[in-house]
């Protein structure tokens, strides 16, 4: 393990090399936030399939409970249970549209992570750095429980317990737990606990700060302790179903799943659960008494209990569903945690969206009418208005907007297309569109996967360590 | 060189508005306005008042501004303005807020008589390189230093200790002085 241990502390000090302008030390975040003997207890795990590239190369590593997909490099890092997804990797001959430029891809895309530890990360999409075409890189970095690094190449950043990044390319940030970015391109930032950050440079910028003693309730993350509050509790709590999921070598699904739909084997899925035609279910997603219409999906770390999406529903990775009725074309996005209960329903009107990173928590039924934005902390129909906007007025926006905790600059219209444009193109890319000949998407290409796996040294001073491997088809 | 040195130009400490750290914006008030009655021999007012320490070297200069500034909203509001910045939002939208809160925040009345009771120590500016003089140093080290640092006074000191205060006023009249007398003497 002496080998392990080694590479742990030369990862932290590069990390805290690149946060040293911020003044931030990483290590007493992340040390013993998974105890290195754990990263025996896991194999690892890549999937075969003859729609994606295969092609991983995984040099001086530990990947305990790591999943992989497409094209991927690791060396000098650290993995404990994160999935590396590279379902949606460039290909040669593509072409990246940026700004007036016309960029071609002259090699396929490949994941590249490089002296990092990531902890329960999930890193999907594609390198939207348009210096970086055929190279999502990660390195230098260090990410906790939950984190999303989505489209979003990452040198010397540190990512809090439920941030996400998503389609920026970030250096040396500190990104706060629960927070989420999606800014292009970001550089020596410490963005705090709690913010939603959206910005398009002169276009729109939409930024949102929860209420930090409220935040804390549901997340909070202090030096030398896990992650706590209640939604790390229900995490924690549906944990063990999924251990027996990854523990079971043969698995067959458990509720009819239409030809056109995919569950994924390392899905949890409880009874009365329904899946229609164009669904995906991705790995470690929980459904249980989940209703999902035609075209839903429910991503990585996902969780949809006792509740009913009618159809066209985006569920964005690490979203959170409970006792909710949701109707068509509603968008629920990164790391969202909508809780109703029992007897206090939610439910919201169709062609609505969630924004990433939402909360809401009811005591009483809340309805949330059609084709509304919601952002933020919201337990109540007055926390609801001051949270919320019809999107037609959302559209007409031109200037500023000040409403409670969120500040808003720019073209309201703008802002809103670009959602629906990017809702749009999630349900195309996951097969919620596909007629049964054409607009197949991952519903329909990632339903016949084969999972190979792999283990690291049992003993010795490379204990916890993968030997290298390189696999091609 | 011109004929004036700093020390024939500069206020001296004596009669200059001087407060003990540990007073009050309020002590710091009063004893501008002390001044401006007992020292208002020339047409120019005195507009800061100097901190000294319990044994009486000055260790910073409160300014009409500073006092002004002690009745702007404090941290919450500064990280807020701080982080819009940071995030990409322009000026005009961080002032339009600013001038909105502004409106909606309590009377002058009550802010002033809050402020009155604030410390001298937390709004005084500590006195910066640029900003000492030697009593002894020209006028056109003077001005070269108002100038570069966008003061409005010089602390001058004899080597040791701050003995007076350059005003920017008292510059200015020694400057337009001089320009009279180069221009009789064409």
């Amino acid at each position: 393990m002496k080998e392990l241990e080694k590479l742990f502390d030369r990862v932290v000090q590069r990390i805290n090399i690149n946060l040293r302008e911020l003044d931030y030390d990483v290590s007493p975040f992340i040390k013993n936030l998974v105890p290195l003997k754990q990263m025996v207890k896991f194999y690892a795990f890549y999937g075969i399939t003859p729609h994606h590239p295969l092609n991983f190369e995984f040099r001086h590593s530990s990947l305990a409970g790591s999943y992989f997909l497409g094209k991927i490099r690791t060396s000098n890092s650290i993995l404990y249970k994160s999935d590396i997804r590279g379902d949606e990797l460039k290909h040669r001959g593509d072409i990246l549209c940026y700004q007036k430029f016309e960029i071609p891809v002259t090699r396929d895309e490949g994941i590249d992570i490089e002296d990092s530890i990531l902890i329960k990360t999930l890193i999907h999409n594609h390198s939207h750095d348009p210096e970086t075409p055929e190279k999502f890189f990660i390195k230098n970095t260090a990410s906790t429980h939950y984190a999303n690094i989505h489209g979003s190449p990452a040198d010397g950043c540190f990512l809090g317990p439920f941030a996400t990044v998503d389609l920026t390319t970030m250096r040396d940030c500190v990104i706060g737990d629960f927070s989420y970015v999606q800014a292009g391109e970001i550089a020596h930032l410490n963005i705090g606990p709690g913010t939603v950050w959206v910005r398009k440079p002169d276009v729109f910028n939409f930024l949102y700060r929860y209420p930090l003693e409220q935040l804390n309730h549901y997340i909070r993350f202090a030096a030398g302790k896990l992650p706590r509050g209640i939604i790390m509790d229900f995490v924690e709590a549906r944990k063990e179903a999924f251990q027996q999921v990854f523990d079971v070598v043969h698995i067959g699904p458990s509720v009819p799943v239409p030809r056109s739909a995919s569950l994924d084997r390392y899905a949890v899925v409880k009874p009365k659960t329904r899946i229609s035609e164009n669904v995906l279910v991705a790995q470690r997603a929980y459904l249980q008494n989940a209703w999902l219409g035609k075209g839903a999906n429910s991503q990585e770390n996902c969780y949809i209990i006792n509740s009913r999406l009618e159809g066209n529903n985006v569920t964005a990775h690490g979203a959170k569903i409970i006792e909710a009725d949701l109707g068509e074309n509603i968008f629920v996005g990164f790391n969202s945690f909508l809780q109703g209960r029992p007897r206090a329903r939610l439910t919201i009107g169709k062609d609505s969206i969630i924004m990433p990173h939402t909360i809401i928590d009811i005591k009483k039924p809340l309805t949330i009418p059609e084709a509304h934005l919601v952002w933020g902390l919201i337990t109540d129909s007055a926390s609801l208005l001051a949270n919320s906007m019809a999107l037609e007025d959302f559209s007409k926006i031109d200037g500023n907007l000040v409403k409670s905790n969120l500040s808003f600059e720019g073209c309201g219209a703008s802002f809103v297309s670009a959602f629906r444009d990017r809702i749009h193109h999630i349900l195309e890319a996951n097969g919620a569109f596909f007629n049964g000949a054409e607009n197949k998407g991952h519903a329909q290409r990632n339903q016949n996967i084969s999972f190979n796996t792999m283990q690291p040294y049992p003993a010795g001073k490379l204990r916890g360590l993968y030997p290298t491997i390189v696999i091609q088809p | 060189m011109s004929d004036y040195l700093v020390k024939e130009l500069m206020v001296p400490l004596s009669e200059y508005a001087t407060v003990a750290e540990g007073s009050t914006l309020f002590d710091a008030v009063l004893a501008l306005e002390k001044v401006q009655e007992e020292f208002d021999h020339t047409k120019y007012q005195h507009r800061a008042v100097l901190i000294l320490d319990k044994d009486k070297r000055v260790i910073g200069k409160l300014s009409q501004l500073d006092v002004l500034r002690a009745l702007e909203p404090k941290d919450a509001d500064l990280d807020e303005v701080k982080e819009l910045l940071q995030c990409g939002f322009s000026s005009k939208f961080v002032r339009d807020l600013r001038k909105q809160r502004r409106l909606l925040a309590a009377p002058l009345k009550d802010i002033c008589s809050k402020a009155a009771k604030l410390k001298v120590e937390d709004f005084m500016q500590a006195p910066s390189e640029g900003e000492i003089i030697e009593q002894e140093a020209s006028l056109e080290i003077a001005i070269l230093q108002l100038v570069m640092g966008h003061h409005l006074s010089l602390l001058a000191t004899n080597g040791k200790n701050i003995v007076g205060i350059l005003r920017l006023t008292d510059v200015f009249a020694a400057v337009f002085h001089t320009m009279k007398e180069c221009e009789n003497t064409l």
